[in-house]
């Protein structure tokens, strides 16, 4: 015979996934909602940059009589369409009007700059507001390329060959980078922080129903009473349904796990290597770890939102009652992504910013296994202690009976 | 056997509650809400005994009480000798608890319930399927077992809550206004179901506002007014007592000195 956590726990878990809400927060949105998101939004970021770095940028130039070879060079290139405005007093407004994408001014004394053999300044007006625009990039570009000639003509004419001589010439001592940091240690750090951001995320959503349902559920639909009548302590009841809710959680995070990864996979050619370089260097024991570090999170969710909700009169509630705890629990994990936050024993003190930013040691491959450890009692011992308040919880009839 | 004495059951009022204007109900003394005082009963084994009272009169924490959701402020309920607090696990194997407004799993069968609050009662497989045979024949649910209680009819529903309580078999059945939104053949057909649980021997408390009910089953009645007991006595007393015909018109005359002295 079964005993009495587990028969309420094999009908919670009946009970919650024959609910079509449920299936799709903990089912479906990880599985093809995520990919499909990810898809449209890799895809629509690759779009915008090919289109920023291919597309025909307008551009009116003043005073082209002062540098007319680098005007030549700007009309010659690709990509870029000259127009005519009146003065230089309308560029900003036709800027931001989109009437043209940037305006170059040259300024008279350029003529005598450039014959001179002096540095000449030109003016370059563009919308440096808009984030996906490569304007500034591409004029750039040009105005190297203009450089680069122009140097290796005045070079050549005095005297020095092009070639090797002029590079020694112009840059002396050429710098070459040897960064220490292997490759996983440097893609980890930059998007280590939001891997954990995420699956704690996703923990949290696939706890949030079930735990809903579960508690002020059972008050609202008038089986909690019934279900109290049932001759197994309250604790065991209170366990049986801290399971059910605490599985919601793990099956999202491995879900989004496996969905995630998939896609990764699949995609990691399109995306440059660097994500395939990542997922091909972390081995079978770092998922595992990552899975791990997850479970203590998943039951402090669990048993937290599980005693929320069952001081709840209701699910409506519930709902308001739990949504604070989105972002109080969700924040810590977001803290992994800033800049400068890394795992000491600090943080490694910090309840769900721990496990955040312990996965991402692991992802990056340089987590300290001592600090592992302890992170992993210390959120399995704060679980332990929600739950425990939990059954507690579940004992006090003001709870149970809350008018 | 079942004794109910002095029993007091007090709660704590809500801050806002309290902030609020003071309160006509005589039961409110400064933060503590006197839901049931004092109340001394008892339900001989085979008896069916009446439980009356206007809303809020304190019937249904008394069934709480009996039940052992609620733990008693002060005073003792026995069961067969035993003190209902003392050990709760045991005593609920032979109470059975429905009331009116009693939920059903509604993603569930009424099998796949039946079978989980038998496996909760410690029940074995075959033993269960047997119960559930009985019971769907007894109450005529056989037709409906295997549908989700979310499509079932109010009365069908309510069929479901009954063979619920009865699953394990208990000696004790509590029922708080079992036939509240049933339709006229539906409370005819629960009623049937409480009047046979009277010939099998089991002792049967029952709330209800429907004094014909009454009149049908009980073999005593109690009627409770603010929390306090006011009549104890055979259905017959309640007429003679007030000189009325009607249980309704007795009734009324049963709580009215009360209700008027506190609304005075």
């Amino acid at each position: 015979m079964k005993a009495g956590f587990q028969t309420v726990f094999f009908k919670e878990m009946k009970d919650v996934l024959r609910d079509r809400k449920t299936l799709l927060l903990m089912i479906v949105l990880p599985i093809v909602v995520v990919p499909l998101l990810l898809n449209l939004l890799i895809g629509f970021v690759i779009k915008k940059e090919q289109e920023a770095r291919t597309e025909v940028l307008e551009y009116v130039v003043f005073g082209d009589e002062f540098a007319p070879e680098l005007a030549k060079t700007f009309e010659a290139a690709n990509g870029f369409k000259k127009v005519t405005l009146g003065s230089p007093d309308e560029l900003v407004a036709a800027i931001r009007e989109d009437r043209i994408d940037f305006g170059l001014v040259i300024p008279e004394k350029t003529a005598a700059q450039l014959s001179g053999q002096e540095q000449a300044s030109i003016e370059l007006h563009f919308d440096n507001a808009s984030m996906g625009s490569k304007v500034e990039d591409r004029v750039q570009d040009l105005v190297e390329k203009f450089n680069d000639e122009l140097t290796a003509a005045r070079l050549a004419k005095l005297g020095v060959p092009p070639g090797q001589k002029q590079k020694s010439l112009l840059e002396p001592v050429r710098l070459r980078k040897q960064g220490t940091g292997k490759i996983r240690e440097v893609i980890g750090d930059r998007i280590g922080g939001m891997v954990p951001y995420f699956f704690i995320a996703f923990c949290f959503m696939g706890v949030v129903y079930p735990a809903i349902h579960l508690g002020a559920g059972e008050k609202e639909r008038g089986t909690l009473e019934t279900l109290l009548l049932a001759p197994i302590p309250r604790h065991q009841v209170v366990l049986g349904k801290f399971l059910a809710v605490f599985c919601g959680g793990i099956i999202a995070v491995l879900l989004n796990l496996a969905s995630l990864g998939t896609w990764l996979a699949i995609k990691a050619g399109e995306l440059r290597g660097i994500i395939g370089t990542l997922i091909g260097s972390i081995d079978l024991l770092d998922l595992v770890l990552l899975a791990l570090m997850l479970i203590p999170v998943a039951a402090m969710f669990a048993a937290l939102l599980l005693s929320v909700s069952i001081f709840a009169r209701n699910s409506a509630e519930a709902s308001t009652l739990i949504s604070p705890f989105g972002i109080v629990l969700i924040v810590p994990a977001a803290l992994a992504m800033l800049p400068g936050v890394e795992l000491n024993w600090f943080w490694a003190s910090v309840p769900v910013t721990n496990v955040s930013l312990a996965m991402k040691e692991l992802l990056k491959g340089t987590m300290d296994y001592t600090m592992l450890l302890a992170i992993f009692a210390s959120s399995t011992l704060i679980a332990g202690g929600l739950l425990f308040f939990c059954a507690k919880w579940f004992n006090r009839e003001s709870v149970l009976f809350r008018v | 056997m079942l004794q109910v004495n002095s029993l007091t059951k007090t709660f704590r009022l809500a801050r806002k509650k309290r902030a609020r204007e003071q309160s006509l109900d005589p039961r409110e003394k400064g933060r503590w809400f006197h839901a049931i005082d004092g109340i001394d009963l008892g339900v001989r084994r085979g008896q069916v005994l009446g439980l009356l009272g206007p809303n809020g009169a304190g019937k249904t924490t008394l069934l709480r009480i009996l039940s052992t959701s609620l733990k008693p402020t002060s005073g003792v309920v026995l069961c067969d000798g035993e003190d209902l607090t003392k050990n709760p696990l045991e005593i609920r194997k032979r109470i059975g608890f429905v009331s009116g407004n009693t939920g059903l799993y509604g993603r569930l069968t009424a099998r796949e319930m039946l079978r989980y609050y038998g496996k909760l009662h410690g029940m074995a497989a075959a033993a269960l399927d047997e119960r559930i045979g009985s019971l769907a024949r007894k109450l005529d649910m056989g037709w409906f077992l295997d549908q989700r209680n979310e499509t079932l009819s109010s009365g069908m529903r309510q069929k479901v809550s009954i063979a619920r309580a009865l699953i394990h078999d208990p000696e004790i059945l509590l029922f708080d206004e079992l036939t509240t939104g049933l339709d006229v053949a539906a409370a005819e057909s629960v009623l049937t179901v409480v009047a046979a649980c009277k010939s099998e021997g089991r002792t049967v408390l029952f709330s209800t506002h429907h004094m014909d009910e009454v009149d049908q089953l009980c073999d005593s009645v109690v009627i409770i007014h603010e929390g306090k007991l006011c009549f104890e006595g055979g259905v017959d007393a309640m007429r003679s007592q007030t000189g009325e015909s009607f249980l309704d018109k007795a009734f009324l005359r049963l709580i009215r000195p009360k209700t008027e002295g506190a609304t005075t």
